[in-house]
């Protein structure tokens, strides 16, 4: 008797990673199937842990031929349900792929796999003085898929995203094609920089993805310095939170300069909603410095104090403020594994968070979480929101951590109502929003530019022609 | 006697606090410096996120009970390739962090009532404590084999069936049957002597503790040789005098300190007995200055934490009544009833040893590799775990490694014959065996 379709595939599938890394077996294919967010789960028909770039061109080629979605996969933690395969197919676990190839001490870069965590990179990073800009996610999840994703460090404030921190890449197109970007397109060997060539590497940032995976990425990693100073402040609205970090962004002396709302400064975030206590301000700003020298750090201090007086000056609500002391490490002593582990976000509600994540410049923070406000409240949901500065002031970062019930299907729906309520109001302000479920992409599409939409779709029809990468994905 | 052992169904609400975070996928510490290692050697082995550490683990749970997961071959077969080792629990920090191993037990629980569980190999553990009180298949008069030195010597231990004694020393069925564990009795009771202890073994009328059958699910043989022994020991106390229960083996350990407790009966069968590991017995010895070293090793050794004298007696701070978070929140943890600093402390003062620290210790340690149920039903896979912990003991420059489990101790020697190292696994007392002479007598 002939095999049935799904087995030869499967069969094909061994013949390239082996027996015991490939599998349509239910009980594991479940496993991939949810993640934490209110995506709903859905299962692949295949997993396969590959080992080498060969056997991701294999696979490929092979997905390729006969028109199989692939989802790649790292950790799963990205709050998006974006390893959930919307149309099913090959779910390509790449933790196995995980060698630190090199850390250039003197050119400080390092050249990564995708399967290497943030815990494996800090450990070793450690042993040189050298940082990277580390998440408040799990230790175990991907420094190269959050960089691919735009994610969000405690360097952010001082050298943006962390996608903004890629030298180079090595890239499996979607047909199996191998190809790099940056200076290791030109030398085998060389990893430094991404300029002066056309910055290619766009192709696979923020696809999430469904342009192709990366199988080597080259990443600046950055010296510490051994003074670190915190400098906390309260406010009651977020308009005078605002004022103060624009102005102290101006300066461009925090590593990290963010902002929570009492919501979120909680451990773990109230659920479902509770009123702040009165007397509570509204709003607490860190701002982490870092500094080689006492006068480098007197220095800094000085101009936060020239800022919070120049604030004061103004009228608004601002103090100085002790940091809740969990919160505060919770931002500086990264990764962290108590943090990771989602104790701050999700404790009180049981399983469940999603986010309405959004790039939204300074001067809309404030029209947007008041009315984020209003919505989550209307839901039960606490405004549990964090405001960042990227790189000085020239944009920043609005998100709302929404923990919920993920044993009650209505809570979770609930939750996922309130937070794409709240993005389309971001939307409509200008934000974006990132790492952006299928939901998220749909409201992105019906407010684009018609030429943005057929140039993204020329570009993906290009590196994709069967759309197999991440069907579904992108909302068209 | 009731029980109060969970079914998978009444963890179901804690199953849900998980969210999917996969921090407990490997050990991770702040410091600094940072710290990371692998931890779950099922997670290291066969990589697939089922296999990984609880996020795997729990997915399963969550399945079998929405029905979403029937029972398979495969599902079974990843469901006992787990160690127990508890080493996810201790990266978690969600509320049902407590009940981590819990939840796995009572899948294998659910399997073996489902009559599907536990492996084919395994159902030999519960044959063989049918037939003969013990996971080793056994005969009863085979226990006291490893006393017969003693008896040759003209210095026979104590029968505690006949004559009354502070101590019932509990040997475990490990020690007493699997031939190169053997040294762990011998030396124990040999050290108990020379440190003029009253203590006493209950021979061949001993039986298992229930262990091992309670690790790979089989509830009900683990309650009926638990309810014999805990009749056992309140009659020791009444009619012999036993104060204290000592035994060399983390899992009767482990047992009878956290299995036993489940029991609606237990507070009053245990009443006036204490039970301690022999190092706790020991390092009070020490610290009175009773335990006097009259030799010495020179030996660089390294030593490795047991799963079940380590993270397994933690004990978690819940808040039940929702007084202080909220119901059902865990709140903290208690690390004090955990064997980690003793046996360092011990270690370090044998004249001559030498003791460096392996990456993966204490709380994180990394498994033998043989818990769980894993050393009989997948003997090889147990190996090859115990090997890569022989590597990393080897990396310190160590010639030894040092433990105080009898399944360490087999699986780990095991492990170093498969990859021809010379590094031998040594149970603490046996060192210390030879570092203390009759003369010592307290
Ligand atoms: C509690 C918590 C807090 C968090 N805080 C932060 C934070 O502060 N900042 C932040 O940025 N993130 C945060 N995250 C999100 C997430 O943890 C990080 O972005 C993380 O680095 C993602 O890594 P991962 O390995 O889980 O990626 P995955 O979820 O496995 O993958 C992410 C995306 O990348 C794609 N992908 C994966 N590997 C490849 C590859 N090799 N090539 C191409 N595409 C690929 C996947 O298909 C998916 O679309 C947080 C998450 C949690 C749970
Ligand atoms: S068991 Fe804990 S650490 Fe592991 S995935 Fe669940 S919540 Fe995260
Ligand atoms: S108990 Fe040990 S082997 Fe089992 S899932 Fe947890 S870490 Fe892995």
């Amino acid at each position: 008797m002939l095999a049935k379709r799904e087995d030869m595939i499967l069969d094909e599938l061994v013949s390239i990673v082996g027996k015991d890394n490939a599998t349509a077996a239910k009980h594991i294919r479940y496993a991939y199937s949810y993640d934490l967010s209110f995506v709903k789960p859905k299962l692949p028909d295949y997993v396969v842990m590959a080992t080498t770039v060969e056997q991701i061109q294999s696979i490929f080629r092979l997905a390729n031929r006969d028109k199989i979605p692939v989802v790649p996969y790292t950790a799963g933690s990205n709050i998006g349900g974006l390893c959930i395969p919307e149309h099913g197919g090959i779910l390509l676990d790449l933790k196995r792929m995980n060698k630190i190839i090199r850390i250039d001490t003197e050119s400080h870069y390092a050249v990564i796999e995708p399967g290497v965590s943030h815990a494996q990179l800090a450990m070793e990073l450690y042993k040189h003085n050298l940082r990277w800009s580390w998440p408040v996610g799990p230790p175990s999840a991907s420094v190269s898929s959050n960089a691919l994703c735009h994610g969000i460090g405690g360097m952010s404030g001082r050298y943006g995203l962390n996608s903004e921190e890629i030298t180079s890449m090595e890239v499996v197109l979607p047909t199996g094609e191998l190809v790099r970007v940056g200076s290791c397109a030109i030398q085998e060997d060389s990893w430094h920089s991404v300029l002066p060539l056309p910055q290619l590497d766009g192709l696979f940032k923020g696809w999430l993805g469904t342009s192709g995976v990366v199988t080597k990425m080259g990443v600046r990693v950055h010296p510490i310095p051994p003074i670190l100073k915190v400098f906390t402040v309260s406010t009651r609205s977020i308009e005078d939170m605002t004022s103060y970090m624009v102005n102290l962004g101006n300066y461009e002396i925090c590593d990290d300069l963010t902002a929570v709302s009492w919501w979120l400064s909680q451990v773990p975030i109230p659920y479902p909603y509770k009123p702040k206590p009165d007397a509570a301000p509204e709003w607490y700003c860190f701002g982490a410095t870092n500094s080689w020298t006492q006068k480098e750090k007197e220095a800094r201090e000085e101009i936060w104090q020239n800022v919070l007086d120049e604030e004061k000056k103004k009228g608004t609500s601002i103090e100085y403020a002790d940091y809740p002391e969990e919160a505060l490490k919770a931002r500086t002593q990264l990764p962290s594994r108590i943090v990771g582990s989602t104790k701050n976000y999700t404790k009180m509600a049981g399983g469940g968070i999603s986010w309405p994540g959004t790039f939204t410049p300074a001067n809309k923070w404030a029209p947007v979480y008041n009315k984020w406000k209003e919505i989550l409240i209307e839901h039960n949901l606490s405004p549990s929101v964090r405001a960042t500065n990227y790189r000085g002031v020239h944009y920043g970062m609005l998100r709302a951590m929404i923990p919920f019930n993920k044993q009650s299907a209505e809570e979770t729906e609930n939750a996922r109502h309130a937070i794409v309520e709240c993005l389309k109001v971001d939307l409509d302000a200008g934000g974006i929003p990132y790492k952006p479920p299928v939901d998220f992409a749909a409201e992105i599409n019906k407010r684009a530019h018609p030429g943005y939409l057929s140039l993204l779709k020329q570009v993906k029809k290009l590196l994709d022609p069967n759309d197999i990468m991440n069907t579904g994905k992108l909302g068209f | 006697m009731e029980w109060n052992i969970a079914t998978l169904e009444e963890l179901k609400d804690i199953l849900w606090r998980c969210t999917a975070c996969g921090n407990c996928k490997a050990a991770y510490n702040y410091g600094p410096p940072p710290e990371f290692g692998e931890i779950c050697p099922a997670g290291a082995e066969f990589g697939f996120e089922g296999f990984m550490a609880s996020k795997g683990k729990i997915a399963f749970a969550r399945g079998i009970l929405d029905g979403q997961l029937e029972w398979t071959d495969e599902l079974l077969d990843a469901i006992y390739k787990c160690t127990v080792c508890a080493g996810c629990q201790n990266q978690c920090e969600l509320d049902h962090k407590p009940f981590i191993p819990e939840i796995i037990e009572a899948m294998r629980r659910k399997a073996v009532q489902d009559g599907i569980g536990p492996m084919p190999t395994q159902k030999k553990i519960a044959q063989s404590m049918r037939s003969y009180n013990n996971p080793y298949q056994g005969p009863r008069r085979v226990r006291t084999d490893w006393t017969r030195p003693f008896k040759k010597a003209k210095k026979p231990i104590k029968d505690i069936n006949k004559e009354p004694a502070d101590i019932l020393y509990y040997v475990g069925c490990t020690g007493a049957f699997n031939l190169p564990a053997r040294g762990v009795p011998v030396a124990t009771a040999s050290l108990f002597q020379k440190l003029g202890l009253d203590f006493g073994i209950l021979g061949e009328n001993e039986i298992c503790c229930g262990s091992t059958a309670m690790r790979i699910g089989d509830a009900e043989e683990f309650k009926r040789v638990a309810q014999s022994n805990l009749e056992t020991f309140r009659m020791l106390h009444e009619e012999r005098g036993v104060k204290t229960i000592v035994t060399s083996c983390a899992g009767c350990y482990r047992a009878i300190k956290k299995d036993y407790i489940l029991s609606s009966e237990y507070d009053k069968m245990m009443d006036g007995i204490q039970v301690v590991h022999t190092v706790d017995l020991l390092n009070t010895l020490f610290k009175e200055g009773k335990l006097k070293f009259t030799g010495e090793l020179p030996m660089k050794v390294t030593y490795h934490d047991p799963c079940h004298t380590g993270r397994h007696l933690t004990k978690f701070v819940i808040d039940k009544e929702g007084s202080q978070l909220w119901k059902g929140a865990y709140v903290g943890l208690n690390d004090e009833d955990c064997l980690y600093d003793v046996p360092r402390e011990i270690l370090r003062a044998i004249p001559g040893i030498e003791l460096v620290e392996m990456e993966r210790i204490r709380d994180n340690s990394y498994c033998c590799g043989g818990g769980g149920g894993v050393m009989t039903g997948y003997g090889d896979w147990a190996a090859k775990n115990a090997s890569k912990r022989i590597e990393e003991g080897m990396q310190t420059g160590a010639e030894h490694m040092v433990s105080i489990c009898p399944f360490c101790h087999y699986n780990l020697n095991e492990g170093s014959r498969r990859i021809s190292s010379e590094m031998k696994l040594y149970d603490l007392v046996e060192l210390l065996d030879q570092v203390i002479s009759e003369t010592d007598k307290a």
